[in-house]
């Protein structure tokens, strides 16, 4: 055995050990160091395969005999894992003392991380499948045993319902990949021809897409990530859905490859339907973690425009440009993972300090949160897709993939890029509307509840993780040229980019980030000192004259209200005025407004009603009563007997 | 050359800057027959305010304090990135038109958070209609951009003003859809009528102005250099990559002079014959030079006229 074999083995037994250790209260946070040390061994034994060791385990083979191994692909997804779970697992440690049933989160939490695991280092289609399935379900459990309130029922409810539906594809399309023995040998589905190709690429799409919130699949992530404990909403919002993404990049571009244009068109379409739809819902909620969740929706629709833009480049016979929008889409993976995590961990610490989360009702948490607050801030701008952070580098390189193959050739081609290219220039822009208004709304300001004004900066491991993660963001946005050639290398056809600490990019003006981070942190430096030789008088905010009341403070309503009056076609708002009056004076107005989620009310309704439509129909036929069941068998009999006796069948 | 390249893009990014505004505010007034301010007003006012001290709203964090610095800050890079003559020098900074895109990007966001740590109704007005507006017009300024790219094949700033150098480029209808759509980008980049109104006096109609008003002093003193510099960024931009430039680097600069002149004049005739829109009508004026933009990429990718 090599001594990376020996690395992963003790990261698996540490992993096991962390899942049966909580016996006692006090040793659950043993049983979550243990968890961690295991996760980060295993994500450091993915990142040496991902620069360049040779890959651990076997390949992939049809038969049902369980097997594991770690490629570069696995090791890159192993090694995202870990960067978001080494933090969750710090912060579980002070988030989950003293709640009901820690114990038996802990345990659940060293589940779900070996679920994942599991689903990214599978090499036959029984484990990927059972992977795939405890992924989806030992979440649901870590809600359930955390509250379960109706409310919280009936999200986990429509998570599972509607992953499990969808789930149907990646069943469906493993288990032909396997028929077909395509997974040990990619060219064997191609030689099937374009119908078993489209079918394997359709239901994969479906199920993939379910997983990773794609729109219109989307409708049960933003139900099902808010209710989570926060290190799960984590786990689940950094990770998951990219795991879900994993599967589908393995068999767009390996299982099922050279996909058609086709695909890659879909998968253009259905990024930019994501991103643009998921900014702009996440942009209306009011809820900090529902916002989190649709931003993720969009998140998830950038890596899919980035993977969209290198099928489409692979069609065309453009193997320099596919793989560089294959390392775009691939950093974007691990920097979504990184800020995301990043926020939905200070919005656990929030929660643990104050309560609700309504955005409306907070405020003017950076003074008394200092450290979470600035590292939130950090995360904001990442996923704001603003230099010098991370997620600037993985949009700027997503850019110049639409941009590039916007050059065409063909014109419909080249269209549908462009047209993408100004999508994600306006998701960007709706996203940082989104995250301004959540930041503001949450650190700035005055305190808008009693319960904020006395909140308590969290401690240890909890402040810890954010801060690291917030150096993640930092260091990812420095030095994307280190990480990016290796992501390229991953791609079907791989292509080389200089290892630079800079983003050297053919038919670019390049992105020196390292330069800019030193840039902008200097001159601000030196423009502070400049500015700060004087001493400020300290006033009461002028406001032009009004004072600045409580009462009139701008609410996440009001602040949006501008691009929901533009928009109001799409959003197709709800308004509700009633006015109360008394012998021909108005007693009293009230308002009542909501922006309705359009594809819960134009989709999933109908669907649903459909759905029960037929059931209703299924009971009458059902009736219970034995002659009527005497009578179908009857009518089968004879069906069956004239179909014979006309040479139908038989 | 180049060094003669970096020293104007930095001396005239710092010091020529104010003279834009200036020489518009002074043009507009001559057109509708007022004498009106000097050119160099913008200078006197920043000596005015630099000489005075600063003002701390309470209860406000280092949110307030930090956004002038970030919002210069980022500008001042920007101007690093914008090529003069055809020539970008090289700072180290590389030339690349999105990361240009992304620091203009930073600055507005730095600023755009200043509303609610104030906590200041106006302040968050502007902002909010500044992100509403912003949101058409980063679709359109990335698409204007990948026109201008179109020729060179490639976004580094340098190469596309090469690209656009002499008179065949103007065969294009692809470039004349870029420079129409990128005018709209100069309108909403700079602030100016019809889409935001820079002399208002009234809060409820402003819309950039909006987050300044509570800053007095040094910090006051950055935002408005910010804003000039924002001018000279986006108007030396449409000079280099779409108005008419020929020749070597003396004869663009000559060039790059005329088109700024040419600029501020236009600017200051479309701020006099045109009022400003209504704030919800401008949307649909970025999204239709977006419209024209891909009408411009459809007729390239056609093959042009040939």
């Amino acid at each position: 055995m090599s001594g990376l074999d020996w690395l992963v083995g003790v990261a698996v037994a540490l992993l096991a050990a962390g899942s049966v250790a909580p016996a006692t209260r006090r040793t659950a946070g043993v049983a979550l160091a243990l968890q961690a040390l295991g996760m980060a061994l295993l994500g450091i034994a993915g990142a040496l395969v991902l620069f360049g060791a040779p890959a651990v385990g076997s390949g992939f083979a049809d038969g049902l005999s369980p097997r594991l191994g770690i490629d570069g692909l696995t090791g890159f997804f192993l090694a995202t894992i870990a960067v978001v779970a080494v933090p969750s697992l710090l912060f579980a440690r002070g988030y989950l003392a003293g709640a009901p049933r820690e114990r038996l989160l802990v345990s659940l939490s060293a589940a779900f991380l070996a679920a994942l695991a599991a689903v990214v280092s599978a090499r036959d289609p029984s484990t990927f499948l059972a992977g795939w399935e405890l992924m989806t379900l030992v979440p649901a459990a870590a809600i359930l045993v955390q509250r379960s309130d109706a409310a919280v029922r009936h999200a986990v409810f429509v998570y599972v319902a509607i992953t499990h539906v969808g789930g149907a594809g990646v069943w469906i399309c493993l288990l032909a990949l396997a028929h077909y023995g395509a997974l040990s040998d990619p060219g064997a589905l191609v030689a099937q021809g374009n119908g078993v190709q489209a079918l394997v690429i359709v239901s994969a799409l479906i199920g993939f897409g379910t997983k990773a919130g794609l729109m219109p699949l989307h409708s049960w992530l933003p139900r099902a990530h808010p209710v989570a404990p926060s290190h799960v909403s984590a786990l689940m919002s950094g990770v998951m859905i990219k795991v879900a993404l994993y599967g589908l990049i393995r068999v767009l571009f390996e299982w099922a490859a050279p996909a058609p244009l086709w695909a890659g068109l879909a998968v253009l379409g259905l990024g930019l339907l994501s991103a643009l739809g998921g900014a702009l819902y996440a942009l209306t909620q009011h809820d900090l973690k529902r916002l989190l969740a649709f931003s993720s929706i969009e998140n998830v629709g950038i890596v899919a425009l980035g993977l969209g833009a290198s099928l489409v480049f692979a069609s065309g016979g453009d193997a320099t440009w596919a793989a560089i929008a294959f390392g775009a889409a691939l950093l974007h993976v691990l920097n979504h993972a990184v800020f995301k995590a990043l926020l939905f961990l200070a919005a656990g610490a929030f929660e643990r300090s104050v309560g609700s989360l309504d955005l409306d009702r907070v405020g003017g948490l950076l003074r008394r949160m200092p450290w979470t607050g600035g590292a939130f801030l950090v995360g904001v701008l990442a996923i704001a897709g603003v230099p010098p952070l991370n997620g600037f580098a993985s949009e700027w390189l997503t850019f110049q993939a639409l941009i590039h193959a916007a050059f065409g050739p063909g014109l419909g081609i080249g269209l549908a890029a462009a047209a993408a290219a100004a999508g994600l220039a306006a998701t960007a822009a709706l996203a940082a509307f989104a995250f301004i208004k959540a930041s503001g709304l949450l650190l700035l300001g005055a305190p808008r509840r009693a319960e904020v004004a006395e909140a308590q900066e969290v401690a240890g491991g909890m402040r810890i993780a954010t801060l690291l993660l917030a150096g993640c963001c930092v260091v990812l946005g420095a030095v994307p040229g280190l990480l990016v050639p290796s992501l390229m290398r991953l791609a079907p056809q791989p292509r080389e980019l200089p290892t630079e600490p800079s983003l050297l990019v053919p038919g670019s003006g390049s992105l020196p980030s390292p330069w800019l981070l030193l840039g902008i942190v200097a001159l601000t430096a030196t423009i502070w000192l400049l500015r700060g030789s004087r001493r400020a008088a300290p006033v009461p905010a002028w406001a032009c004259g009004q004072r600045v009341e409580p009462a009139l403070g701008w609410t996440s309503a009001g602040f949006i209200k501008p691009l929901h009056l533009v928009l109001e076609g799409v959003l197709r708002p709800r308004r509700e005025i009633t006015t109360v009056s008394e012998h021909g004076l108005v007693r009293s107005v009230r308002y009542r407004g909501e922006i309705p989620h359009l594809f819960d009310t134009a989709l999933y309704g109908p669907a649903r009603r459909a759905a029960m439509r037929g059931a209703g129909v299924a009971r009458r036929i059902q009736s219970g009563s034995v002659r009527a069941y005497a009578g179908y068998l009857l009518a089968l009999l004879l069906a069956l007997l004239v179909l014979a006796r006309t040479g139908a069948i038989g | 050359m180049s060094a003669l390249a970096a020293a104007i893009q930095l001396l005239g990014g710092v010091a020529l800057a104010p003279l834009l505004p200036g020489t518009i505010q002074s043009l507009k007034a001559r057109l509708q027959g007022r004498r009106g301010p000097s050119p160099l007003q913008p200078y006197r006012e920043l000596r005015r305010l630099w000489g005075k001290s600063l003002a701390d709203p309470q209860p406000t964090t280092i949110v307030y304090r930090l956004a002038p610095c970030l919002l210069a800050a980022a500008t001042g890079l920007a101007l690093l990135l914008v090529p003069i003559g055809g020539i970008s020098p090289d700072w180290g900074l590389g030339d690349d038109a999105l990361v240009l895109v992304g620091l203009l990007a930073l600055g507005r966001i730095g600023l755009a958070l200043v509303g609610w740590d104030t906590g200041s109704g106006f302040a968050l007005m502007g902002t909010s209609r500044d992100l509403t507006l912003a949101v058409f017009g980063e679709a359109l300024l990335v698409l204007a951009i990948m026109l201008a790219a179109l020729p060179a094949g490639s976004t580094g700033l340098g190469a596309m003003s090469e690209a656009a150098n002499g008179s065949g480029i103007w065969s294009e209808p692809a470039h004349w859809c870029a420079a129409a759509a990128f005018g709209l980008v100069v309108l909403f980049e700079t602030g100016r009528q019809p889409i935001d109104n820079p002399d208002t006096h009234l809060e409820l109609t402003m819309i950039h102005e909006g987050p300044l008003l509570e800053y007095a002093g040094r910090d006051l003193a950055l935002l408005q250099w910010s804003a000039a510099a924002r001018h000279w960024i986006v108007l030396v931009l449409a000079a280099e990559l779409f108005l008419p430039h020929w020749g070597g680097f003396g004869a663009q600069l000559v060039c790059l002079l005329a088109g700024l002149a040419l600029l501020c004049l236009g600017l200051a005739v479309t701020e006099t014959a045109q009022a400003k829109m209504r704030i919800l009508r401008a949307p649909a004026l970025l999204a239709g030079g977006c419209l024209l933009a891909l009408v411009g990429l459809a007729s390239w990718l056609a093959g042009g006229l040939a």
